[in-house]
């Protein structure tokens, strides 16, 4: 299921600059274990689904997986072969945007080792470097 | 009951983020302790020593060195990795006085229901407790040996130790052992191929119009 939002104010959006760490959606809240970007950059809206494919393929029906981030922004393109100008292209596909420290996925009820591999799986497919979190108490 | 760890602690005159940096580069961190009605006064801890309290799951620290306190590790700023302690909270409490603190949940044992193709789910990973300042516990553990498919524990199935009470909705669940939800590991494409969202504001005709014109 390709996410993308259900209403959104404008079709088109401006570039903008990825600056900064993450301050929230940092931590791990929901399992045990976390995926965090260590990088900044779009996970577009397939690259987050195949994600999640990779990951659902090692849990089958242990464990639960949460997806932290949400593809809110649209990019767009110019078709190929197309001279410059006229124009702003239409929108290709929605991408989150991921600032270093965000958490993408969580895992919770497996075991590390076992989050451990799967993250493994997942990162492959991230655009961006990742390394793995756990829940802390305090 | 966790441990009482000691922390050295030296009053700090500077402040300012340049200030703090600096400590933190020293290897201490940045601390406040507030708290009674008292004045609060501005720390600087150890790193070594908070880290080492911390990772022991401590709560009650004895303040020693330029302030002679005991007090509880209100709250903790980390960076954005969650490796470096940023800033400390303490809060000035006597031993007998009633604290609220958020304690950590562990689950032990195997669920039966896992066993008969459930999925054990651990919601709620921490509570939080009124209890003495003295007796603030490491963690409360929950036994799952008896939990079957399709039932669950609430936070008023926790054992509490001694004095303690629970704050909040003692409904909420800790810990449920569910039939497994089938997640497809296929692609299926819910929308359209290059279908837009909605637009807010806007009517339906305008924005066909719109694209029209485009």
């Amino acid at each position: 299921m390709a996410l993308m939002p259900r209403r959104v104010k404008h079709r088109k959006s401006q570039r903008g600059r990825i600056k900064g760490k993450a301050t929230r959606g940092n931590r791990v809240v929901f399992g045990d274990f976390g995926l965090q970007a260590t990088q900044g950059g779009w996970i577009s809206a397939a690259t987050i689904e195949a994600g999640r494919i990779a990951a659902q393929q090692y849990l089958r029906t242990e464990g639960r997986l949460y997806i932290r981030i949400f593809p809110h922004k649209p990019i767009t393109s110019i078709p190929l072969e197309t001279r410059m100008g006229k124009g702003k292209g239409e929108p290709e596909y929605w991408a989150a945007v991921v600032k270093p420290g965000t958490v993408l996925y969580e895992i919770g009820g497996v075991t590390e080792d076992a989050a451990r591999i799967c993250f493994q799986r997942l990162a492959h497919k991230m655009p961006v470097r990742c390394r793995l979190l756990r829940r802390r108490s305090h | 009951m966790a441990q009482v760890e000691t922390l050295q602690v030296k009053k700090r005159d500077s402040r300012g983020k340049r200030h703090a940096r600096r400590l933190r580069r020293e290897g201490e961190v940045p601390a406040i302790l507030y708290g009674h009605g008292e004045a609060s006064v501005a720390l600087s801890v150890p790193a070594s020593q908070l880290d080492m309290a911390v990772r022991h799951g401590a709560h009650l620290v004895n303040l020693q060195g330029d302030v002679a306190e005991q007090a509880i590790i209100r709250e903790l700023q980390w960076d954005t990795y969650s490796k470096h302690i940023l800033h400390v909270d303490f809060t000035r409490v006597s031993q007998h006085e009633l604290v609220e603190v958020v304690v950590p949940i562990e689950l032990v044992g195997e669920a039966p229901g896992a066993r008969e193709g459930g999925v054990l789910e651990h919601v709620a990973h921490e509570v939080t407790i009124e209890c003495p300042a003295s007796a603030i516990p490491e963690k409360l553990v929950v036994g799952v040996n008896d939990l079957h498919l399709n039932q669950a524990l609430t936070l008023a199935d926790l054992k509490l130790p001694q004095g303690a009470r629970l704050v909040g909705n003692a409904d909420a669940v800790v810990v449920q052992c569910r039939e497994p939800v089938e997640v497809s590991e296929e692609i299926t494409p819910e929308v359209a191929e290059g279908a837009e969202p909605e637009m807010i504001g806007r009517r339906a005709e305008e924005a066909s119009d719109e694209e029209e014109k485009g």
